[in-house]
């Protein structure tokens, strides 16, 4: 280092020393904080953010744990407009990353690094009060990304530590005691006086019915249906083990051949992509006929504004119905006309509802304006298009017709597969005449070609078809893996369901993907049959998951309302609920006051018994001179009743002992003396009987 | 009613007010228990910008419908709130206790001590504050802790104690608990001694009582070992220079050390009020040190001729008191 630089550093060396400067264990502890603040965060951030916020925190705990390396040195030293450089760097290279920077993410990863800067230039104390509020912040930005059980575990060391380096910080220096325990233990005290508090909280504390600001659209892609259908969509979702929601029954579980969740209704036709015409509000069609079964679906955040049902619906999806209020879930828009539930607003958190469904094939269409907007075809695809046409001639009827087209389906050699050929130009014709080799979208598609080409109203319907029981908790799992694609044809006024993938595949209807599929292909292993005990295990875990989501997570604005509801608490008014709750903290507050003293009587007991001694040696004639000491007294006494001279002995040493000697308040020590002095105590006679008793 | 007869009643109402949040007043008897109604507590810097912090979190989990982030946020404000109790556990049922106050000269530091008894608990990280002066420590369970402020002081006069507060941000430095106790407790500061005074007058009056510097070496009786508090001008130069050690100039008592009188009308005019009163402190200790009998002649106020510790002291009081326009 040039002479320059050493004068620099040695002049800003010499400004930094303070009065209220952080100690080597304060930083230490300051760093533990972060360490176990950032670590659940790290795995949710780009791996060079991630390594780069720990190294920083590394760096300045080496420094601190060995002060003599040199070569570190420096890091500590830097002054802070460098730091703030180095900040500026960051926060551009994050929008280069992201590719914005006003966003959850970026700012999320943007504050992780930040944590690691600011605790390199922390030299006082107060630098160490930011750093906790940072610290502390971050504790909940993990949960953005995901709400599981680990993710909440994963925050418990933090809160722990937290409590400890508050716990460190405050100690001047008069009294830096004690080793890293206490401070952890003292703060598990703290937590556990606080929890009813914190329970209460939780519970009674009002939840909102939406955002209070905007929530920008996560830019981070989900896995799940969309609103359009391009050929290979399916194929990828059907390799994702995730769950996209579960259903518990209030019966039995209807049949596989039934278990078809309606999701987006896709209408329009551009020669390759499906997507869906714009949603027009209607109301149930399918109110009678069929099994009727009510079930509760406890949707996963899917980033899409739908919710599914079971073919058809037969009732709105209604919130916590066992609770005596149901009401629509706050982000429910309505039903359309095609019977798809749609919500105000993208799904981004977990969305618990009741459903009642009718378990039929066919409900009856709103209004004759649905035919034409589903004859509609693109140019193209002729050879498909002249296919269908001089099908319709050969065959009486409409009904005749599908027929024909699924044994058409069935009989010529078509593959089901997820390996599917890549379809260049007119689809439609390479599919059903070349290639042969596809998956439920192409099945679904070239069908509904047919139908329309044939003057038949029709159109894809996307979904899921399939769901598992799971055995831990009777709940049926339906994974993105299920995802499935069918066609709708209107026939008579009556909308009906057909599925041509299983005119291809029936396994696939009945046992799911994994018994469709060749063997050989890529199933996720969640989705086979013979998972073996990782499947048991996967199966096991969800059902706590489910409990955890249920009770936990999901405990929502109108979760509360409805608990409140079951308490009987929404006949109150506000205020008189806000009186109650003082109340109550004023409780809890007296209880753990009360606490607090009685150990602190625990304490007093020697010196209660002592004086009990004293009043009874009083009362026998003896009594203690002001200036007497414990040992003294006792002597004197043993003196006059040497009968009683070894309990009278023990009473003045175990007292002494217990006063003066320098025991730890809560030490088994302690506690054993206590038990000495009551002993000897009851070995005495009444003052009655020693004010006669003889030497 | 007349508003007359209301004022006198309403300004008691108010004093008696300020008095018992503020304890302006030095009225507390000894000893005065730390109870409930004495301790106050508030957020530290530190607490307030935690709870920030837990409202920020609470907002953006109420918004992101985060449960768990509100369970965190409810869990580590449970954990401030019981930091609340600790707090002002941790103060309340101290018995504090005036002691002593010392005596000083002005300029100096002053010493008071006060007596804390925590009971059967042991307390944390108590701060006493009084005078500018703060001194922080532990009471140990069943401990009484004598703690000694030492105040500066800035002029003669009685010191008084005034205010002392009693604090503890103990246990997580998050909320600051804290109790004032006023003790009607005096210290006493004496004027401060003359650096380098004339030498004592000489006999029992007369025009020439105040021949400084004259013949005063011809009562020198021999020299001794020097002592802490000897002025310069008694030391034995010579001696040191020689590399001898420190001796001063010992002067004979009897021979030429008679009574003195320190008349204070008799000092030179030029001289303020305080500068004279500055000089007859340092005189009083130069006759005290030499052991010669003096008498103290002030403005409305004197002494009789007398020696020792007590004289001394009376004499020293007498000077530190004296109204300051006499």
């Amino acid at each position: 280092m040039s002479g320059t630089a050493t004068r620099l550093l040695n002049r800003w060396r010499a400004a930094a020393p303070r009065a209220d400067a952080l100690t080597a264990t304060q930083a230490r502890w300051l760093g533990a904080l972060l360490a176990a603040a950032m670590l659940p965060q790290a795995i949710h951030l780009p791996i060079g953010i991630a390594v780069l916020g720990l190294a920083l925190i590394a760096l300045r705990l080496a420094v601190t744990w060995r002060p003599r390396v040199r070569a570190f040195a420096f890091v500590i030293q830097l002054p802070s407009w460098a730091l703030a450089v180095f900040a500026l760097a960051v926060a551009l290279a994050i929008r280069q990353w992201y590719g914005y920077f006003l966003g959850r993410e970026p700012s999320v990863a943007f504050l992780f690094v930040l944590c690691g800067i600011k605790f390199m230039e922390a030299r006082v104390r107060r630098d160490g009060t930011l750093i906790v509020c940072l610290a502390t912040f971050l504790l909940i930005t993990p949960f953005l990304a995901t709400q599981s059980m680990f993710a909440a575990i994963a925050a418990m060391p933090a809160i722990l530590i937290l409590g400890g380096a508050l716990d460190v910080l405050e100690r001047s220096s008069v009294s830096q005691r004690r080793d890293w325990r206490a401070p952890l233990t003292q703060t598990l005290t703290l937590l556990a006086q606080g929890l009813p508090i914190a329970l209460l909280l939780f519970v009674m504390f009002p939840r909102l019915a939406g955002p209070l600001w905007g929530l920008p659209a996560d830019r981070s892609a989900r896995t799940g249906l969309s609103d359009t259908m391009t050929p290979g969509m399916f194929t990828e979702l059907t390799l994702s083990d995730e769950v996209a929601f579960r259903v518990d029954f209030d019966g039995l579980p209807p049949p596989p051949a039934q278990r078809y969740w309606r999701g987006p209704v896709l209408s329009r036709f551009d020669g390759r992509v499906w997507s869906a015409a714009l949603p027009q509000l209607g109301s149930v069609q399918a109110s009678a006929g069929g099994r009727s079964i009510g079930y509760t679906v406890t949707l996963e955040a899917s980033g899409q504004p739908w919710l599914f049902a079971l073919d058809f619906p037969a009732s709105l999806p209604r919130v916590d119905s066992e609770s005596g209020i149901s009401t629509p879930p706050a982000t429910f828009l309505g039903i359309t006309r095609d019977q798809q539930l749609i919500a105000r607003a993208p799904i981004t958190q977990a969305l618990r509802y009741s459903m009642v469904s009718n378990l039929r094939s066919t409900y009856p269409a709103a209004s004759a304006s649905d035919a034409r907007a589903n004859l509609r075809l693109p140019a193209g695809n002729a050879r498909s298009i002249e296919f269908a046409r001089d099908l319709r001639s050969r065959t009486p009827d409409d009904s005749q017709f599908i027929n024909a087209v699924l044994r058409f389906y069935r009989e010529e050699p078509f593959v089901y597969t997820l390996a599917a050929p890549l379809l260049e130009r007119e689809p439609i014709d390479q599919f059903l005449f070349e290639t042969r080799r596809g998956f439920c979208e192409h099945y679904a598609s070239s069908f509904v070609v047919l139908l329309r080409a044939a003057g038949i109203p029709a159109r894809v319907v996307t979904g899921y078809q399939g769901g598992e029981i799971n055995p831990n908790g009777g709940y049926m799992i339906v994974r993105q893996s299920d995802a499935h694609a069918w066609a709708e044809a209107l026939i008579g006024g009556v909308w009906r369901r057909f599925d041509p993938t299983a005119a291809v595949a029936p396994s696939r209807v009945e046992r799911g993907l994994a018994g469709a599929l060749p063997a050989g292909e890529a199933v996720p292993l969640l989705a086979r049959f013979d998972g073996g005990w990782i499947k048991k295990l996967d199966l096991a875990w969800d059902a706590l998951n489910h409990q955890w989501q249920r009770h936990v997570v999901d405990f929502n604005h109108e979760r509360q309302r409805a608990l409140w509801h079951e308490w009987k608490l929404d006949l109150f008014s506000p205020w008189q609920v806000v009186g109650a709750l003082v109340f109550v903290a004023g409780a809890w507050g007296g209880i753990v006051l009360l606490w607090l003293i009685i150990r602190r009587r625990r304490q007093e007991r020697a010196l209660v018994l002592w004086d009990d001694v004293c009043r009874r040696l009083s009362r026998a004639g003896l009594p203690r001179q002001p200036h007497e000491g414990p040992v003294a007294f006792v002597e004197r006494a043993a003196a006059r009743w040497p009968q009683f001279g070894i309990a009278l002995k023990a009473i003045g040493e175990a007292y002494a002992m217990l006063r003066y000697g320098n025991l730890a308040p809560d030490s088994r020590e302690r506690a054993a003396l206590v038990t000495t002095l009551k002993h000897a105590i009851d070995a005495l006679p009444s003052p009655a009987r020693l004010r006669h008793a003889n030497p | 009613m007349s508003a007359r007869a209301l004022a006198p009643w309403g300004r008691t109402w108010t004093a008696h007010l300020r008095q018992r949040a503020f304890r302006t007043a030095p009225a507390d008897r000894d000893p005065v228990v730390l109870r409930h109604s004495r301790i106050y507590i508030l957020p530290t810097r530190r607490g307030f910008m935690l709870i920030v912090t837990l409202g920020i979190m609470l907002i953006a989990s109420l918004n992101y419908s985060l449960s768990l982030g509100l369970g965190v946020t409810f869990v580590v404000s449970g954990l401030v709130a019981a930091a609340l109790l600790h707090t002002f556990r941790n103060l309340a049922g101290i018995k504090v206790r005036p002691l002593a106050a010392g005596d000083t000269f002005a300029g100096e530091r002053i010493a008071f001590s006060v007596e804390l008894m925590g009971g059967a608990a042991a307390r944390s990280e108590i701060m006493l504050h009084a005078r500018d002066t703060r001194v922080v420590s532990d009471v140990r369970a069943g401990a009484a802790l004598t703690l000694t402020l030492l105040a500066p002081t800035d002029r003669r006069g009685r010191i008084p104690l005034g205010r002392l507060t009693l604090s503890s941000d103990f246990p997580l430095g998050l909320w600051r608990g804290w109790a004032y106790v006023h003790f009607p407790l005096e210290g006493i500061a004496y004027p401060k001694p003359e650096p380098s005074p004339p030498l004592l007058p000489q006999g029992t009056g007369g025009a020439d009582a105040f021949a400084a510097g004259r013949g005063g070496d011809a009562d020198l009786a021999g020299i001794r070992e020097y002592q802490i508090g000897d002025p310069p001008q008694r030391v034995a130069w010579k001696a040191v220079a020689r590399g001898a050690g420190w001796f001063s100039k010992a002067f004979d008592g009897t021979a030429s050390g008679g009574p003195v009188i320190l008349d204070y009308a008799a000092l030179p005019r030029e001289l303020s009020h305080e500068a004279k009163l500055s000089r007859l402190t340092a005189w009083v200790l130069v006759a005290e040190r030499t052991a010669r009998p003096f008498e103290l002649r002030l403005p409305g106020i004197a002494l009789p001729l007398g020696q020792g510790r007590e004289h001394r002291r009376l004499a020293l009081s007498t000077l530190a008191l004296l109204p300051a326009d006499a």
